[in-house]
């Protein structure tokens, strides 16, 4: 981590509302990747993102480490989209279970569709990094340190995300070839 | 290649993502040569990743996204006010907490100490030092004049003007004079002006009991400075003596001797001739121990006291504002003199050199009084002759209790009433009959002495004596029975009191009682035979009930009461009624033997009763049943109340647990989101 960086970080835990909107404007993005990997609806994970916002600056005092602070941030997303998830779980139970909730609307193709249910039917872990990945292109290095991953492990899971993925969409995928 | 192989899919998306060095990527290219399988692989993988390229592109949030979450954040986590700003962020450091934490605890101690009254005790205990500061010997009172004044205030409760008026006094005279004897009453002085002064309260009486204290030490320690003092002594002396008149005699020789001279005498003759008296007589004041050592002599020391008040202060005082008064009526008078001013002006004059002159007097007096009081010391002196005590004659009082049972109260109070004469006094004689129509009569006389045997011999012939008590007093006149010479004494014997309370034989407690049941078939002949029984054997049948219950058991209660001497035939005569059962005797044997037990009253109480039907409401099926069901119903109601405890017992565990299991949770999750 570069120490401008470490600096704005250690300004925000102490309480510079200036560095923490800085914060906000750095990795706001990051956290509705996590967000969206767990959900995969767009309003709620920007719901969870602004909640994990405002629960970070009211509990920022709690980080002792401001090398931490960006895993920090996105431990909070990721509890915060699962009780988003939890609660809707319990309503209609039966549904869930295999499937997403609805794509959005304007993507309603048979392609879209198999992604979206073989995204689903991805572990967490593995769709948080495949969105942080896609959304932000961001290098594995930087996901790596969101997640609160170990070097070079994003790697493996990356590979097997691709894995399962390609195994599932293997039939649509073919003609395409 | 097997690592690249296994994990060829890793590796072509870290190709795709450019995350491979360039060493990877010509080991990944060599691979692909070479493995068919891979290549098809790279393909799909190629693919998939520009679908998902493409497709997640959609869900990407749009640039404005930023902008949002930074109003939303400002709209949801207004920034604080300046202080609170500051406090709050003060109270996030762990030293501020620690501070914080501590200072509750010291301020919810000093409560507690405030509550429970911590500092009330200590102020006891310094109240204690200054109490045994007090009593120490004169010889270290010195350094402590203004200590006992202080522990005096403390006592009092009222520190202020005690401890203001007090020790300027004290310490003052103390230094001017330099005596140990002197420094011991300064202190009493000043509590006792202060005591004249000002009404006397709780507190001043506190003080002058420690005036007391240190007035007494002077005494015992006199020194060459009273001279200049104003010091009131007084003695008390009380002596037994053989002679009165010859007492008296050496007294006023005494008092002669010392420059002194007797001021009054008393005496006064006791009922046995002997004489008892007081004696006053006024000395010189130093010559007064002189003159109680003579004294002493003239016969048995019963009791001396000896007290000395100190009226210094007072004294001078009343001095100094007699001199100030003496001014203002020269000033007064001048005033007159000048004869300026209006008439009302110069009656003013008039009127206030009139008070002041009163005042004048008044002081005068005072200061005369006591330079009199002062001048001469006075001893009381109390005289007894010896045998003070001795009684002049012995008084024999007998007094008789005597409780009869008549059978006609009335006829037997108007005979009793009738022996009346000269020396038969009747002083009090009362016939009463309550609502019931009971009869009693009491009766009191006074017999002279030599006739009472024969009266109370008549009297008791009246009835059946239940109890007749003598009682003998002898009183001893103008002294005391128990002092020496009494057998010297003549003896008188005074008339004798008698009681008498007659009552109705019906109302005399049987001597003796009895109680038995009869079971037999036919209740009511039974009881019929049993009246008769009784008559014949000169008894009375005092009550009688019959009753019949509804399964056909009769029970008769009969109470007869016989004579004595009838008693055993009665008894015996009762078996043939019937079987008999639960026999009860009671006898009150009394401890007087006047008792004439032959005549004296026995009752009997016999319950005759026949055993009825054997089935009654409460046995039989039905009953049976129904006291099942009401006990089975009880049973059930009392492990319902018992259910009730055990849950109010656990409800609070229950409610504490669940609590705890809530906070834990949140902690453990308070904890999750701190990486």
């Amino acid at each position: 981590m570069d120490p401008s960086e470490r600096e704005t970080y250690q300004a925000a835990i102490h309480g510079d509302r200036e560095a923490f909107e800085m914060i906000i404007r750095a990795h706001s993005r990051t956290l509705f990747a996590i967000a969206y990997g767990i959900l995969q609806n767009r309003e709620e994970a920007e719901d969870v993102v602004q909640d994990s916002l405002v629960k970070a600056w009211k509990t920022r005092w709690r980080v002792r480490d401001p090398e931490k602070f960006p895993a920090w941030f996105a431990t909070i997303a990721r509890h915060k989209a699962h009780d988003v998830f939890r609660k809707r779980r319990t309503v209609p139970l039966s549904e869930q279970v295999t499937e997403p909730i609805e794509p959005e609307p304007a993507n309603t193709s048979v392609l879209d569709q198999q992604l979206h249910s073989a995204l689903a039917a991805l572990p967490e872990l593995h769709r948080a990094a495949l969105t942080l990945r896609y959304f932000e292109e961001m290098d594995y290095r930087t996901i790596e340190n969101s997640l609160g991953l170990t070097n070079g492990a994003l790697r493996g899971i990356l590979g097997r995300a691709l894995t399962s993925m390609r195994k599932q969409l293997r039939p649509a995928l073919a003609p395409m070839d | 290649m097997a690592t690249i192989h296994d994990e060829i899919d890793s590796w072509l998306a870290a190709d795709l993502h450019g995350e491979l060095s360039d060493s990877e990527q010509s080991v990944l290219h060599a691979h692909l040569l070479d493995c068919a399988g891979c290549r098809k692989t790279h393909q799909e993988i190629k693919t998939m990743n520009k679908v998902l390229e493409e497709t997640l592109a959609h869900q990407k949030p749009d640039p404005a996204f930023e902008q949002r979450m930074l109003a939303g954040f400002r709209r949801r986590a207004p920034q604080r006010a300046g202080l609170v700003k500051l406090l709050v962020d003060l109270m996030r450091l762990r030293a501020v907490q620690i501070t914080a934490v501590a200072a509750a605890l010291l301020g919810l101690v000093q409560i507690g100490r405030m509550i429970t009254g911590e500092n009330a005790t200590s102020r006891h205990e310094r109240y204690a030092e200054a109490e045994v500061a007090a009593p120490q010997p004169p010889e270290s009172r010195p350094s402590q004049a203004d200590t006992l004044g202080r522990s005096g205030g403390i006592a009092a409760g009222r520190p202020q003007d005690f401890a203001i008026e007090a020790p300027p006094a004290a310490t003052s005279k103390f230094q001017q004079e330099g005596k140990v004897g002197a420094t011991t009453v300064a202190p009493a002085t000043a509590a006792q002006a202060k005591t004249t002064e000002s009404d006397a309260s709780a507190a001043s009486s506190e003080s002058s009991a420690n005036a007391e204290e240190t007035g007494k030490s002077s005494v015992e320690t006199p020194a060459p400075e009273l001279a200049n003092r104003k010091l009131i002594r007084n003695a008390t002396v009380e002596l037994e003596i053989v002679s009165f008149d010859s007492a008296v005699q050496k007294i006023t020789a005494f008092a002669n001797e010392e420059h002194g001279y007797v001021a009054t005498t008393d005496s006064e003759k006791q009922a046995n001739g002997k004489l008892r008296g007081q004696v006053v007589v006024k000395v010189l004041p130093e010559n007064l121990d002189r003159f109680l050592q003579k004294i002493r002599s003239l016969g048995e020391l019963k009791n001396q006291t000896l007290g000395t008040e100190d009226v210094t202060k007072a004294y001078f005082d009343t001095d100094a504002r007699l001199k100030n008064a003496h001014v203002m009526e020269q000033r007064l008078i001048d005033m007159l003199k000048t004869k300026t001013g209006k008439v009302s002006d110069l009656l003013q004059v008039e009127k206030e050199l009139g008070r002041v002159r009163e005042e004048i007097e008044k002081m005068q007096g005072e200061l005369k009084y006591w330079d009199s009081q002062a001048q001469f010391a006075t001893a009381t002196i109390s005289l007894a002759e010896k045998d003070m005590e001795e009684p002049a004659a012995f008084l024999i009082r007998e007094r008789a209790q005597l409780a009869l049972y008549a059978p006609d109260v009335e006829k037997t109070y108007n005979e009793i009433k009738s022996l009346a004469s000269p020396k038969v006094q009747i002083t009090n004689a009362q016939l009463n009959r309550d609502y019931s129509g009971r009869v009693s009569a009491q009766m009191s006389m006074l017999i002279v002495p030599e006739e009472s045997d024969g009266v109370i011999g008549r009297v008791k012939v009246f009835g059946r004596v239940e109890n007749f008590q003598t009682q003998t007093q002898r009183t001893a006149q103008g002294g005391n029975a128990g002092a020496a010479g009494s057998e010297n004494a003549r003896t008188k014997r005074d008339k004798v009191e008698l009681n008498v309370a007659i009552s109705r034989e019906e109302q005399e407690q049987a001597f003796q009682q009895t109680s038995l049941r009869i079971r037999t078939s036919s209740v009511d002949e039974k009881a019929k035979e049993l009246r008769a029984l009784a008559e014949k054997q000169g008894g009375r049948v005092r009550s009688s009930t019959f009753s019949r219950d509804p399964d056909g058991r009769a029970v008769a209660n009969v109470s007869l009461r016989v004579p004595m001497k009838n008693y055993l035939a009665i008894m015996q005569s009762l078996d043939s009624l019937g079987k008999v059962e639960n026999v009860s005797v009671q006898r009150q044997d009394r401890t007087d033997a006047q008792i004439d037990e032959a005549n004296a009253p026995a009752d009997v109480s016999i319950q005759v009763y026949s055993q009825g039907n054997i089935v009654t409401e409460e046995s039989g099926l039905l009953a049976t049943l129904r006291r099942t069901l009401a006990q089975s119903a009880g049973a059930i109601m009392w492990s319902l109340r018992m259910i009730g405890v055990a849950i109010a017992f656990l409800a609070p565990w229950a409610i504490a647990i669940v609590g705890v299991i809530w906070i834990a949770r949140h902690v453990i999750r308070a904890r999750q989101s701190k990486p």
